[in-house]
């Protein structure tokens, strides 16, 4: 946002500033001394908690960042929120979950205790997340078509009213069809749960979770694909050709249309797979799964400055630690991991809006 | 001829489509029983739902199916022809696709395992949607000959109304009327005209006043909530309406006030009783200086960040709200109870219909400060800086002020309402003030039109006051609301009952920018009086430089 050189508007930018200093010396000075109260006077945490917490952490960051690139990329190029992602997300989990099921109900084995879903773990995990992408993916197209695209060239509120309308109705959709349960995802044998590598630290065990490597894996594997896709491919190019001006690019000969539904796609994809990492992790699937993750995955975006690519993934890890760590950290309840999570977006917009990285907007945007 | 075939073929897909969405949200079941029971229709009922309620509702979607397909083009090429052709495809491809869908269910073996995945799918659907045969074969031919009919029936229909000519004709009458009211001699000066006006408030007023006392408990309890939704309504209409700001955790102020009343009158957790009276002025300025506060930093973002923290601020007020963090202050998860009511001269004044007076009067004064600030100067400003913020700044308007002045007074009516809200339901607690509360706010301000008070009072009584009525749809409130948000967008952006200023604006930055960037402007469009942002911008950053 310029600042317009009109002496008028200066008066509240300065107390803005002042009250901005203030603000920051204040929330500085109750980290440390919660900071040093739970490390040396309460001393309740060992070192093997606090390598869980991280570890943990660092999990659900790279989930929040592959979820992050989805909203960066749309903003980046209509911008515009797409409050939907989340539940692209949602659906996306709920595709790998029926995958699961069906393929556990198939028995394979003569003797009627081996199912699909045991019997080719890995083909199943690569089914579970086709199902997933597909569903995302066409939901991210029709998501485009449907809801955004005839409100191109609207007024700036337009567009985003209408992705809120359209996250509320996948919400309620998908009650209505799934139910309001909670379901719990039947993972291959091979990522079961709470299995995993056992480090000893501290004389006491920390299990890193089979679920949580391979997530982490696969995020680090999707993110660094995404990452040479926009820099390298053609496509990418396309893609930042339209994000930086789109009369321009159209007059280059690029498709801006088919630039764009395909950005939904590429979007809708991550958050396919990221739902099913979510469900094959996190276990626990329902309705309204997808709608904190995404909002928190907005945060990492903006923390990492929107329309960012590597600032979206390194925002998404941040959080994601200070997520985990924050309320041990501050000796505050569990429960306040959220409270957290969304101080730090308002604290970012307070004191970084371009975020850790900056913005990577075109001129006419900012 | 072709283009009216494809678009037949379009349209029935997309209405075959819904209509599976619909079976599969278990819509038509619960629709199909109030339709058997509305219209009083004989007939087996399977279930819930009823067999020929069910066929009424299939027929109407038919009937809408082919009116809409039977519309092609240009108005002057309708021809009869083409729309029976449109009709038939629409009717014969939904046809199609509910005969599959009975063709599917009819073979369906398993059916106790579907329902673990679609909840909605149960051997009573699923007998209700065969019309309650046993032998499913036959149904599907039946569902086709039914869409082929009623589609033909509907593009026959839509034809013989003609499109858009029931719409002139409702115009001229109208016109017709106003002239006739106009050319009575009374009514030609100015004069008699407000003096007109100022009686049709009288009645309305006087109307408003007898109300609550014709009404019974229910009624004054639900449309005293509705009166609620009305005050939050007018106070989110002068943030997101006037003022331009999407604010989608309206309901943390709500909450402030809610909050702020239970723990100053009722006897636990504090202890400290206050008189109603003393807390209600007190619960809105908390309210605003909460407005402030959250105003202070974040007014200061980008419009669409705007929406995410003030989003984030509602869901940390309700995180606190229910954490053991704050629980001996603010009662946790249970909430406060026995919250005190208002009393005159010693009289205990909490019966639903006494809140009812006291709504409805609140409501007035809502309204009169509403009217009276978006006539103001403060009122101009916040509509200049909707429009455009940057020219709004340019003009000398301080935009941080005004946001803050908007978010203030906006706070200041929902703390009204949460006053008012928590104090007649004698209880408040966390789950009184989730997002789903801003998210029904926000709808009834968009739906019945930005900026525009009737368009409030309007969208508070179709979205808060008709669900009411309709209990058993009570479950497709909410996906109804978010489909409706969308679907407002893309045809009437303006709202329900616009207010003039919204809609010329609405309608005018749509002619200034055409939905394809790629076409370069064309030389016969209207002449628009507002300035050209792009090139504002540019002369911001002139004055900058020099």
């Amino acid at each position: 946002m310029k600042e317009a050189a009109i002496p008028r508007t200066r008066a509240p930018i300065n107390a803005y500033r002042i009250g901005q200093a203030v603000i920051g010396v204040l929330f500085t000075a109750f980290f440390l001394w919660r900071l040093y109260n739970v490390l040396f006077v309460q001393a309740v945490y060992g070192a093997d908690t606090w390598l869980r917490f991280l570890i943990s952490g660092l999990i659900i960051g790279a989930v929040y960042a592959v979820i992050a690139i989805g909203y960066t990329l749309v903003y980046g190029i209509l911008f515009m929120i797409n409050f939907a992602h989340g539940e692209v997300m949602m659906l996306g989990a709920f595709a790998g979950y029926f995958t699961f099921e069906a393929l556990n109900a198939w028995v394979v084995d003569p003797a009627g205790e081996l199912t699909f879903l045991n019997a080719y773990p890995v083909l199943s995990i690569i089914l579970a997340f086709l199902a997933g992408i597909l569903v995302s993916t066409t939901m991210g197209i029709l998501l485009e078509r449907i809801a955004y695209r005839p409100l191109r060239g609207a007024p700036r509120l337009v567009p985003l009213i209408s992705a809120i309308g359209a996250s509320i109705f996948l919400q309620n959709t998908a009650q209505a069809l799934f139910g309001p349960g909670r379901r719990t995802y039947v993972n291959p044998s091979i990522l079961t749960r709470n299995a995993g590598v056992t480090l000893v630290v501290n004389n006491r065990d920390v299990i890193i979770t089979y679920t949580g490597i391979f997530t982490f894996i696969l995020c680090i594997l999707l993110l660094i694909g995404l990452y040479f896709l926009v820099k390298k491919s053609r496509f990418g190019r396309a893609m930042r050709a339209v994000a930086e001006n789109k009369q321009t690019a159209a007059l280059m000969g690029i498709d801006v249309d088919g630039v764009i539904s395909r950005t939904f796609a590429i979007s809708g994809a991550l958050a396919g797979a990221a739902g099913v990492m979510w469900g094959i992790h996190n276990g626990i699937i329902y309705h309204y799964v997808g709608f904190i993750p995404g909002l928190k995955a907005f945060t990492s975006a903006v923390l990492g400055g929107i329309g960012n690519i590597p600032g979206a993934m390194l925002g998404g890890m941040f959080l994601g630690i200070v997520e985990s760590l924050g309320p041990a950290a501050l000796g505050l309840n569990f429960q306040l991991k959220d409270v957290i999570a969304f101080s730090i977006l308002v604290l970012v917009l307070i004191f970084r809006p371009s975020g850790i990285l900056g913005e990577v907007l075109s001129e006419e945007k900012v | 001829m072709n283009t009216t075939l494809q678009k037949g073929l379009r349209t029935g897909t997309i209405f075959g489509l819904i209509i599976l969405f619909l079976y599969m949200i278990g819509f038509t079941t619960i629709m199909s029983a109030l339709l058997g029971d509305f219209l009083d229709l004989k007939g087996p009922s399977v279930g819930a739902g009823s067999v020929p309620g069910l066929v009424v509702l299939i027929g109407l979607i038919g009937l809408w199916a082919g009116a809409v397909a039977s519309q092609s083009g240009d108005l002057s090429e309708d021809t009869w022809l083409k729309a029976l052709v449109g009709g038939l495809a629409a009717g014969v491809i939904s046809g199609l696709i509910l005969a599959l869908l009975a063709v599917v269910l009819n073979s369906l073996e398993d059916v106790a395992r579907i329902r673990q995945y679609l909840v909605q799918i149960s051997p009573q659907t699923i007998n209700l949607f065969l019309l309650g045969r046993e032998t499913g074969m036959a149904v599907a031919p039946l569902y086709l000959a039914l869409m082929t009919a009623s589609g033909l029936l509907g593009a026959a229909l839509s034809r013989l109304l003609g499109r858009g000519r029931l719409r002139t004709a409702i115009a001229s009458r109208r016109d017709a009327a106003e002239k006739a009211l106009f050319s009575i001699p009374f009514l030609k000066k100015e004069e008699g005209r407000r003096i007109l006006r100022l009686s049709i408030f009288a009645v309305l007023l006087a109307l408003l006043f007898l109300m609550p006392q014709r009404l019974g408990q229910y009624w004054n309890f639900t449309l005293g909530t509705v009166g609620i939704y009305v005050l939050m309504g007018l106070g989110l209409n002068i943030v997101v309406g006037l003022a331009g700001l999407l604010d989608l955790g309206y309901v943390a102020f709500f909450a402030v006030g809610a909050y702020t009343i239970g723990l100053l009158t009722a006897p636990q957790p504090h202890g400290i009783m206050w008189d109603f009276w003393a807390v209600l002025p007190l619960g809105i300025v908390i309210a605003s200086i909460a407005g402030i506060l959250l105003g202070i930093p974040v007014l200061r973002l980008r419009g669409d960040y705007l929406a995410i923290v003030t989003l984030g601020f509602g869901e940390i007020i309700r995180v606190l709200a229910r954490s053991d963090l704050l629980a001996s202050f603010a009662g946790g998860p249970q909430g406060i109870r026995n919250i005190g009511g208002p009393s005159l001269f010693g009289n205990p004044l909490n019966s639903e219909r006494a809140f009812m007076y006291f709504i409805i009067i609140s409501i007035i004064l809502v309204i009169f400060i509403t009217t009276r600030l978006e006539r103001s100067s403060v009122g101009r400003a916040w509509i200049a800086m909707r429009e455009d913020e940057t020219v709004a700044q340019a003009m000398g308007i301080n935009t941080y002020r005004a946001k803050l002045l908007a978010f203030a007074i906006g706070a200041a009516f929902a703390g009204l309402g949460g006053v008012l809200f928590a104090s007649r339901n004698q209880y408040t607690g966390p789950e009184d003030h989730s997002l789903l509360v801003s998210i029904n706010v926000l709808a009834l301000v968009i739906v019945g039109g930005m900026g525009s008070i009737p368009g409030v009072i309007l969208g508070a009584l179709a979205l808060k006051g008709l669900p009411e009525m309709l209990r058993q749809l009570e479950d497709y409130r909410i996906l109804a609301f978010g489909a409706l948000l969308v679907v407002m967008m893309i045809l009437r952006p303006e709202g329900l009952w616009p207010s003039t200023r919204r809609k010329i604006e609405i309608h005018t930055v749509e002619e200034e920018l055409p939905p394809e960037p790629v076409h370069p402007r064309s030389t016969d469009q209207p002449v628009t009086t507002r300035l050209d942002t792009a090139s504002d911008v540019t002369i911001s950053t002139d004055v900058r430089e020099a």
